[in-house]
């Protein structure tokens, strides 16, 4: 049976159905009809029906969307295309007919080196057994190293035993996006071996993607963590509202980006407002379009037109242009994927959420 | 004239020549993108492909990002005599954006540049393929907005709603898109690139403007726009009733209208449509007709108009519904167009608005709900008044067949039927074909009933400005070269 078959119920009533069309990320960067909810709809009822099998061209169009989750969020019917999406992925590497750009991108995981297809080292860890554990997750691991070391002059500020994973191994979430669902599946096993291993019971993680991984994909796999999972920015509250760290004032204007993995699809928005405000005080601001309405941050934007590395740069420049509109001098985001992407923005100072506090700290 | 066909080299050659006006990036001959623009909002290809029937495609989808590669796009469509359909959102339910003899889809959603807001003059300038909410997003910034925001403003864009005559929800206040141009620029079928005066209220012969409005791509594509704005308002207040029958309902309709008052919404349902859609999707369980009006501006003066139109609703023995269940169909009114709440396959639907004189518009009402149910014992007919002017009003009529024949060419039969017994009845007893939604290739059989002897003048029209009959064939009663 078709993973597709599942989400029968989005997928007949995305086909016809043009009404996200203003918020689709994808759709609104190329323009293409294909790259909608819509278009997307009608080739996996063609998919779904039999009438024509994937071809390379098809599973463009599938792997162009950015799983932002904006079309769920405007849906009046509360359909959920970004799982259609998800689905019709893992039918797809299961046919072997993925990317070949997802591919590479999974030899990199399976092989322990950045998924994100850069050469550098993966941030070393403490190999300690402690019940507190901070996971970095793929992508702090390589390419974010600042926001690790934040988070670990906090925690250390804070008086906080930690322990992080030594070579620590993927949550394999990279991979279920991408398709491999199964692979997934086995990093997930292999991660909670890891875990129990090394004792954790509090599990605080940087990485939206992670969080997500760890919260739902985990019980998909019919994993039982056992321990408590906490995004840094909850850490993060806790520890200012108990006192065991104290953060200063900045006088310039603030504002949160949004995390859709974070927000959007689990529901964490109050957190991180609490400790920007602890900062900022007044001079937070919100984004034009936030919460649950918040832009997409590209945090799952891997591909686009089959190759890598393009799609964020352009969620970046409108997220910066809507940064610039509100006039904010900061902004912070919740994870290195949003920040990456912002890029250099001009007039911005831009800050992951444990850079900020860090930052920030007295 | 056709789509050339593939393989051939001059499928080759054509497409080089679109890739060297606009980047090989912005032509598409992508199977995926072939599916997606074979199907707009139209019932009938959405049957086909839920059938698994064979659906007319482009050869070609091209993204021009300017006015010149529209000019460009043309001459190259002229010298090979390959059909051009203009593609904006899509959102059409009346097959308008279909390639219904291949060639070439045009795509305008990158022609999407806001060029200038004036405020002080009111205008936006703008690039026509703009989906319409991003526009009104940007206008917002600035506490002003077009005031056309019909459902669709979601997924259609500007020009789409110029050329098939769009209606807003405020637009019983501000008017239909057609009230909204101050000017134009348009690339003819030929590839030359006229505008229109700058503004629009010129002596200086028939207005240009008018030319291209409500031309459903046939005459030329609409590349940029100047607009007209409003302020939003400082207040917007709303009120329902119930009515017992229609006349009363829109008798209500028309005292708001024409007693001096300014009501930006007015929507009458029918006693079918309250017990199913206004129930479903408002969870307002009342008998009746329900009527929902709103008033907008400053908060002193719709404070002083608020009791004028509720008395109104009072000398007319109107149910008095209070304020919230009006607030709430405003923050509802998109909702209807949404899957689950919105017709859907395997249902026949179809929209058969009309418009006429407030003398004719209750009788064209009863007319069209015979001529449907007498000829079809399975047919369901509901509709709503929505958009009401100085003389008439508007009805939103709808019919649904909620098990329709499975065989294809059979549904589509009796869905053809169930059009010619509705719109007919509309033509006999005062109205029009349409009053928004605009022609395509749905009502095109429809359109000699309606002008008569004065249609030659529309082909004409057509004649001159696309002689090689390239632009968007079998739309708007035109045919085929």
């Amino acid at each position: 049976m078709m993973e597709i078959s599942k989400n029968i119920e989005t997928l007949k009533a995305c086909r016809f159905c043009p009404m996200c069309r203003h918020v689709c990320t994808s759709g609104n960067i190329s323009f293409h009809e294909s790259d909608y909810p819509r278009g997307r709809g009608l080739i996996l009822d063609n998919i779904l029906e039999k009438r024509m099998e994937y071809t390379s061209d098809l599973v463009q169009s599938i792997y162009n969307c950015c799983l932002c989750g904006l079309c769920w969020s405007n849906c009046e019917g509360g359909y959920m295309p970004h799982k259609l999406i998800l689905s019709s992925r893992t039918d797809i590497a299961e046919k072997g007919m993925a990317p070949e750009a997802a591919l590479k991108i999974l030899e990199s995981i399976e092989s322990g080196k950045n998924p994100y297809g850069r050469k550098s080292n993966a941030y070393k860890g403490t190999g300690k057994k402690a019940d507190f554990l901070y996971f970095m997750g793929d992508y702090i691991k390589f390419s974010g190293h600042p926001i690790a070391d934040s988070v670990i002059n906090i925690m250390k500020k804070a008086g906080q035993e930690y322990a992080i994973l030594e070579e620590e191994p993927t949550d394999g979430k990279i991979m279920a996006i991408l398709g491999f669902r199964g692979k997934a599946a086995n990093a997930a096993k292999s991660l909670k071996k890891r875990f129990k291993d090394i004792g954790a019971k509090k599990i605080v993680v940087s990485d939206p993607l992670s969080y997500d991984c760890l919260k739902n994909d985990f019980p998909g796999y019919g994993i039982d963590l056992d321990a408590r999972v906490m995004h840094i920015s909850e850490y993060l509250e806790e520890c200012i509202s108990k006192g065991k760290i104290k953060v200063g004032k900045v006088n310039d204007t603030v504002t949160l980006l949004d995390s859709e993995f974070l927000g959007r699809f689990n529901g964490i928005y109050k957190a991180p407002r609490k400790i920007i405000k602890a900062v900022a005080g007044s001079s937070f601001k919100e984004m034009e379009k936030n919460g649950k309405y918040s832009l997409a941050t590209g945090e799952a934007a891997f591909l686009f037109n089959e190759k890598t590395g393009v799609m964020g740069k352009m969620i970046g420049s409108r997220l910066c242009e809507a940064v610039n509109y509100i006039d904010a001098g900061i902004a912070v985001t919740l994870s290195g994927a949003a920040k990456e992407n912002l890029g250099k923005c001009s007039n911005i100072k831009i800050f992951e959420i444990s850079e900020f506090i860090w930052q920030n700290i007295k | 004239m056709a789509g050339i066909k593939k393989p051939s080299y001059m499928f080759d050659m054509v497409l080089f020549e679109l890739a060297d006006i606009v980047g090989r990036e912005n032509v598409s001959t992508r199977q995926a993108d072939k599916i997606a623009y074979s199907v707009d909002y139209y019932w009938v290809p959405e049957l086909w492909h839920d059938r698994g029937m064979e659906k007319p495609c482009p050869d070609y989808i091209v993204f021009p990002s300017a006015t010149d590669e529209v000019s460009k796009i043309m001459a190259v469509a002229n010298e090979y005599k390959i059909p051009v359909t203009v593609w904006g959102g899509g959102a059409g339910s009346q097959g308008g954006a279909l390639a219904v003899d291949g060639g070439i889809i045009l795509d305008t959603k990158k022609l999407n540049k806001v060029y200038d807001i004036d405020l002080k003059s009111m205008t936006a300038d703008t690039g026509a393929g703009i989906i319409m909410q991003h526009l009104e997003d940007m206008l917002e910034r600035y506490g002003v907005s077009t005031m056309h925001i019909p459902a669709s403003t979601y997924c259609s864009t500007l020009a789409g709603f110029i050329v098939h005559r769009g209606t807003g929800v405020l637009s019983t206040r501000y008017g239909k898109m057609e009230d909204m141009i101050v000017s134009m620029e348009v690339v003819l079928p030929t590839g030359e690139v006229i505008n229109t005066p700058v503004v629009p209220k010129t002596a200086s012969g028939p207005d240009l403007n008018w030319l291209f409005i409500g031309s459903e791509g046939t005459l030329g594509i609409i590349t940029r726009v100047k607009l007209t704005l409003k302020k939003l308002p400082e207040v917007r207040r709303f009120q329902a009733f119930i009515f017992k029958d229609l006349a009363s309902g829109l008798e209500m309709g028309r005292r708001l209208k024409v007693e001096g008052l300014r009501p930006s919404v007015i929507r009458l349902y029918d006693e079918a449509e309250t017990r199913g859609q206004v129930k479903r999707v408002l969870g307002i369980d009342k008998k009746g007709f329900y009527l929902v009006y709103g008033l907008e501006g400053f908060a002193d003066i719709i404070e002083l108009e608020s009791k004028k139109a509720f008395n109104i609703g009072r000398e007319l023995k109107g149910e008095d519904l209070g304020e919230n269940p009006g607030k709430k169909w405003w923050d509802n009114r998109y909702k209807f167009f949404f899957p689950p709440y919105c017709f859907a396959l395997p249902q026949a639907y179809g929209t058969c608005d009309t418009v006429a004189a407030y003398s004719d518009i209750e009788k064209i009402y009863w007319a069209m709900k015979k001529a449907a149910e007498s000829r079809f014992d399975s047919i369901r007919f509901i509709g709503h008044f929505s958009h009401w002017f100085e003389w008439g009003a508007m009805l939103y009529a709808r019919f649904i067949f909620d098990d329709p024949p499975e065989d294809p060419h059979q549904a589509l039969y009796q869905y053809n039927e169930a059009w010619n017994v509705t719109v007919r009845a509309a033509l006999k007893n005062g109205g029009v074909i349409n009053e928004h939604h605009g022609v395509g290739l749905k009502l095109s059989r429809f359109m000699k009933e309606q002008y008569k002897d004065s249609f030659k003048l529309i082909k004409g029209l057509k004649e001159m400005v696309d002689p090689k009959g390239i632009l968007n064939p079998y739309k708007m009663g035109l045919g085929k070269e």
